[in-house]
């Protein structure tokens, strides 16, 4: 069964067309990757998909429910997390207060005004494990800010798992990394996303092939094709629009 | 556990100090105290705001007037009311504007929400300068009765409302600062920080920013209903005026943006700068502009941050020297 599923979908900005009708399907539990030149479209279509923009036209289905304009919120409340291209984190709060803002969306401790956020045992010691998790448990106290890129990048990843969703796009997640922290971050992914759906955006080939179940790409705002890793490379439009000179 | 003792032992001192100010250093500067208290708790309310969720208002006496005003009328209109339920009707005023303004203001941020309070309290100042009957127009609400709690009025006796209005205003801190603990706390300075992910982690950005509001809306008119208590005189420029908006965030300045005390210290230097200026001249104003360019120039995080980068500075001073020591 498709967990998400794109139809039609359509993005303007003003005049300019971004998406002339995608029709995505993601199944369940796979590692998807969504790959493409840029400009492609590939992150206005995350940005339709999670309610950044609302599509001009189009659906989108999550488990065969509409849920086409749901807001950021109520798409983390029902289980889809994304993660950003560019570090979206909450620069002067430490490590492990950013985590801690995720596990408390996830617990639905999302709007108590009683009790010490600090006397909440489960919260801290969830926080701790996940921070255990992703190596940055000696970065407990240092403020997002001052993270290195790599660890900074990986707390950004960390954000939007560790709300536990089903489903989980992560927005070119190595971009700026360099071979050692890109490959630190695949085990990452690896380990994080056991059991849940994942869907990337990727410029880096290595990554793409070594992560993805299957692969769509994705060329001026239309899917040129949708398949396995070998499909796609032996693919002739997309080799031809994309892949041809990338040693792949 | 030690520390926590002696954090016990400073507090009982603080309180002991405060209880027996009055008899310390008599009525001029118990006066000064509770003016102190009450910028206090207005500006806490303007960090609420600007430091903690990055909201600049230039509206902020809207609130602090409608407590003040509220308090007035009921205490003029209603006979025999006491006084606690009187600061209670300025207050909901106040939380009851906020209200009606929030779902429009939460909306929006930056310029936009800045320059919506300033057009909002500058309305509510027109307002309450034309609307002579109810509100005294220039001459405001003066002379209403302030009964005590347990005395008949509170104006011939200013130790006792000095003990009414520290407990109202240490009560309303201790609430503002208890809130910044609490995962709304937490949350609030999430969305100062970066309130798109706030969104996308699955909290509702406009209506923790509406309650945010509200509570702020609800100190700033505790602040001013205890303003015009103290003073028996509740008037458009002294409460409502663009220069009551400004005064609450020039302490926040000073004092230390995003930081719970700073606000408290900015108002402390406020008064002390006051009251030392005063003796040689009019235009404290001229003083204290000097100080807010300084601070805004080469100390972003206000008296506050200078202080922990200071004490920074001396304990990686001491902790070499101390290593040495023990080799």
């Amino acid at each position: 069964m498709n967990i998400l599923e794109t139809k039609d979908l359509k993005h303007s900005f003003g005049p300019l067309a971004v998406l002339f009708g995608v029709d995505l399907q993601i199944e369940e539990g796979e590692r998807h990757a969504v790959i493409g030149p840029n400009g492609a479209g590939k992150t206005t279509l995350f940005n339709t998909i999670t309610g950044t923009y609302h599509p001009t036209s189009g659906r989108v289905f999550f488990k065969g429910k509409d849920i086409t304009g749901y807001k950021p919120y109520k798409l983390a409340r029902i289980g889809i997390g994304r993660s950003f291209q560019i570090t979206s984190t909450f620069t002067n709060l430490t490590a492990f207060q950013n985590i801690r803002l995720a596990i408390l969306s996830k617990d639905g401790v999302r709007f108590n005004l009683l009790r010490p956020v600090e006397k909440m045992k489960k919260i801290t010691e969830e926080t701790d494990e996940m921070l255990k998790r992703i190596n940055l448990y000696d970065d407990r106290n240092t403020p997002a800010a001052s993270l290195s890129y790599g660890k900074s990048r990986a707390l950004e990843i960390s954000m939007a798992l560790a709300t536990n969703p089903e489903l989980v796009l992560l927005d070119e997640f190595a971009a700026g990394m360099s071979k050692e922290e890109t490959a630190d971050a695949v085990a990452l992914i690896r380990k994080l996303t056991e059991g849940k759906t994942v869907v990337i955006i990727e410029h880096d080939m290595d990554v793409v092939f070594s992560l993805a179940d299957r692969i769509t790409v994705l060329h001026y705002g239309k899917i040129l094709a949708t398949g396995k890793p070998e499909e796609i490379r032996n693919n002739q439009a997309v080799k031809d629009a994309y892949l041809g000179d990338l040693e792949v | 556990m030690m520390k926590n003792k002696l954090n016990v032992v400073w507090w009982v001192i603080g309180l002991v100090f405060l209880a027996f100010f009055p008899k310390l250093f008599g009525i001029y500067y118990t006066n000064v105290v509770v003016t102190m208290a009450i910028f206090a708790v207005y500006s806490l309310s303007v960090n609420m705001l600007l430091g903690y969720t990055g909201l600049l208002s230039f509206g902020q006496a809207m609130f602090f007037g409608f407590g003040g005003y509220g308090t007035a009328l009921a205490l003029t209109h209603i006979p025999g009311i006491g006084v606690l339920p009187a600061i209670g009707l300025g207050v909901l005023a106040a939380v009851a504007l906020a209200l009606i303004l929030s779902p429009l203001v939460v909306r929006v941020s930056g310029t936009a929400f800045a320059m919506l309070h300033l057009a909002f309290g500058q309305l509510m100042y027109v307002l309450a300068l034309k609307l002579y009957n109810i509100t005294g127009g220039e001459d405001g609400i003066a002379n209403f009765p302030v009964p005590g709690l347990f005395t008949e009025s509170l104006k011939s006796s200013p130790e006792h409302f000095y003990y009414l209005a520290m407990v109202i205003l240490g009560i309303s801190t201790w609430l503002m600062w208890y809130m910044t603990k609490t995962p709304f706390g937490q949350i609030q300075v999430g969305i100062r920080d970066n309130a798109k992910r706030i969104d996308y982690l699955g909290y509702r950005v406009p209506q923790s920013k509406a309650v945010i509001y509200v509570l702020s809306a609800l100190f700033a008119g505790v602040a001013g209903s205890v303003y015009g208590l103290f003073h028996n005189l509740v008037s458009a420029d002294g409460s409502l005026g663009i220069g009551m908006s400004f005064t609450p965030i020039i302490s926040v300045m000073i004092g230390g943006v995003g930081s719970f005390f700073g606000p408290i210290l900015g108002v402390a230097i406020f008064q002390l700068v006051d009251e030392l200026i005063l003796r040689y001249t009019e235009s404290t104003e001229l003083v204290m502009g000097v100080i807010l360019i300084v601070v805004v120039m080469f100390m972003p995080t206000g008296f506050m941050g200078l202080f922990r980068t200071l004490r920074q500075k001396i304990s990686t001073r001491r902790t070499p020297e101390a290593k040495k020591e023990k080799a």
